[in-house]
């Protein structure tokens, strides 16, 4: 186990590298490229060249590019990711809470789209061609096909925004029901419940696709393993079909199952920018687009690195669960 | 896919014909996709000439006085609001700016369909080659081919798109460009697990032992091997390919507008806020998606069964 996370440590570091490398070498093709560099930027159209050279020393941009990186990569180390260009603050006052509402959104995403997948994906399973698994994989199948940048706002439309104008799934109530706000985020430590409701609609909005998704994987891990000789045996022992499932093939399928959550949790951490987008959540997604946009290169490449480090951490974890869960994957390691 | 060689392969139009008798959902979507190439070629300037409405063309009795868009299958309106007897008629209603959604749906269809099949192309020529090479000679060039890949999947892609597109500007090219440079990587994964263990079949060593050089033997002996996983899965990274279009050019950085693009119509009516007041306006471009992308997936659902038996899904 002591191995297995060196190994996981070293292959951490290596991509912390990598990402960093390659989204400093993008910000920097972009200045080449367009003029427009950061201290211009920070100075303003109308600054002399003195003024913008000051500027350029203060933020250090003066320097050569490679010096430049080797300070961001070790301030990134101690938590320390420089200063925004565009906010005149640290970028890690707005990371940090940016990051924490995002992983708040993709948790609570994540237990969603697992509470709908499990029971979709074995009924799916357990009666191949019936009619209920002819609809359940129809259904599915619309779900991976829709968009969550469609899917969002038709939430927003017909559970928030026409039930507060008193209509409720087609009937005029004559009354303004808010079950859902609209927009917008309250923190956990001010009000819990307040959190949860407006952390709910966005997170069934992000759930949706990966919910159908993981549905049609579990139905053909699940199928495939009903085919094993090992189940022929445990039903002809008496066991029922749910026990078989329970206790033979739920340890088989756990594993993959968790890996993929880990690698998606990751992916999504860095990529939940629509449904933040639509719904206003103050999320990492919506920072780094923001920043992007305002060529504020210490807070896109500081939201681009913890996006991936968190996505490492989701991996790392889904492994280690993964090296607990297999005992083949233990001994491998 | 199976390893063994099985019976003379299929041609192309017997294997059709078996895969139309399986399965009727395949005959649909099969369809589908054929009827949305022709609304995109064909269709398109035909609806323009029948409505004699351009896909850029803002018309004044296309908003209502307040300036909310028309919904479908509503005449264009006079000065004061009231419905024109001998005015435009929109089909699909109207957009932010008073334009025939239904023109600008038809030609939209054009840049999801080209960067959708075009981006996946690109994927293709840039994974399937590392993924041939890495399988077949393992060692050195595998492990820098397998690192690679490890590390382009580790990192927050759809981030990184949206950074480049940025960097290169909105454009056709960029974007297809963008999109193939964040999935070359499972096409190499897909085909050096394939090559792996297609290795050590006795026809590649016969194939060597008769002398077949390297490069013979990837492109003449394995690479064929590799069609149905490739099929199957390039269908269904097309759909992935249109969503990631949409997406990019939801957030502005696809085909620069006026031109009309699914994900930038879905935009337009999203991000402003009109969708509350005029709900077809994002209810139009969305269902247009998920038509696309769910024919797509249906369709690569129907290649899995019938060209991979047995196979996982």
């Amino acid at each position: 186990m002591i191995r297995f996370l060196i190994r996981r440590l070293g292959a951490v570091a290596l991509q912390v590298v990598l990402v960093t490398l390659i989204a400093y070498a993008l910000f920097f093709v972009v200045s080449a490229a367009t003029g427009a560099t950061p201290e211009q930027r920070v100075a303003g159209k109308t600054a002399t060249p003195e003024q913008v050279a000051r500027v350029a020393e203060i933020l250090g941009t003066d320097r050569p590019v490679y010096e430049q990186y080797l300070r961001f990569l070790s301030g990134v180390v101690q938590g320390d990711f420089g200063y925004s260009f565009a906010y005149r603050q640290p970028v890690s006052n707005l990371l940090f809470p940016a990051a924490g509402v995002t992983a708040a959104l993709v948790g609570l995403a994540a237990v969603l789209w697992m509470v709908m997948a499990i029971p979709i994906g074995l009924a799916g399973a357990l009666r191949v061609g019936s009619r209920l698994d002819r609809l359940l994989t129809t259904l599915t199948q619309v779900g991976i096909s829709a968009p969550v940048f469609w899917v969002a706002p038709m939430l927003v439309y017909f559970l928030a925004f026409l039930p507060s104008q008193g209509v409720f799934f087609g009937v005029d109530v004559g009354a303004s029901v808010t079950v859902f706000p609209i927009q917008g985020y309250t923190e956990f430590s001010e009000s819990p419940l307040e959190w949860l409701r407006h952390l709910l609609l966005p997170a069934f909005a992000l759930s949706i696709g990966f919910a159908a998704f993981y549905a049609r994987f579990l139905r053909a891990l699940v199928r495939e393993q009903l085919a094993q000789e090992y189940v022929l045996v445990a039903r002809a022992k008496g066991l029922s079909i749910g026990g078989v499932v329970r206790f033979h093939i739920g340890p088989v399928v756990a594993p993959a199952l968790i890996i993929l959550l880990g690698l998606d949790v990751g992916a999504t951490l860095g990529g939940a920018l629509f449904v933040e987008q639509t719904f206003g959540l103050p999320g990492l997604g919506f920072l780094a687009v923001s920043s992007i946009r305002n060529l504020d290169y210490p807070m896109t490449v500081g939201a681009i690195t913890l996006a991936a480090l968190m996505a490492v951490l989701a991996n790392t974890v889904a492994d280690l669960a993964q090296a607990a869960l297999d005992p083949r994957v233990r001994r491998s390691a | 896919m199976q390893a063994e060689p099985g019976p003379a392969r299929p041609g192309a139009i017997r294997l059709g014909l078996r895969l139309a008798r399986r399965d009727r959902s395949a005959v649909v979507a099969g369809s589908m996709l054929v009827v949305l190439f022709l609304l995109a070629t064909v269709g398109a300037p035909l609806a323009e000439a029948l409505t004699g409405h351009a896909p850029e063309q803002p018309f004044s009795g296309g908003l209502t006085p307040a300036g909310i868009p028309l919904a479908p299958m509503s005449r264009g309106l006079l000065a004061d609001g009231a419905p024109d007897p001998g005015g435009a008629f929109f089909v699909l209603g109207t957009d932010r700016l008073g334009r025939d959604t239904f023109v600008r749906l038809l030609y939209g269809a054009r840049v999801t369909l080209v960067v959708g099949f075009a981006a996946t192309l690109v994927a293709l020529l840039i994974g399937v080659p590392l993924g041939l090479v890495a399988g077949y000679f393992r060692g050195r060039i595998d492990a820098i081919v397998s690192r690679g890949t490890e590390a382009a999947m580790a990192f927050p892609s759809l981030l990184f798109a949206i950074g480049l597109a940025a960097v290169l500007g909105p454009g056709l090219l960029n974007v297809v460009g963008v999109i193939a440079l964040f999935s070359w990587y499972y096409p190499a994964r897909i085909v050096r697990s394939a090559v792996l263990s297609l290795r050590s079949e006795a026809f590649v060593d016969a194939a060597i032992v008769a002398g077949a050089s390297d490069g013979r033997v990837l492109v003449r002996h394995l690479l064929p091997q590799l069609a149905a996983p490739l099929i199957v899965y390039a269908t269904s990274v097309v759909a992935v390919n249109v969503l990631t279009e949409a997406g990019l050019s939801y957030l502005g950085l696809g085909v620069p507008p006026p031109a009309p693009s699914w994900g930038q119509m879905l935009s337009d009516g999203v991000t402003t806020g009109l969708y509350r007041i005029q709900p077809w306006v994002a209810i139009t471009p969305g269902l247009a998606l998920v038509a696309t992308t769910l024919t797509l997936n249906v369709l690569a659902d129907s290649f899995r069964e019938t060209l991979m038996p047995g196979g996982r899904t």
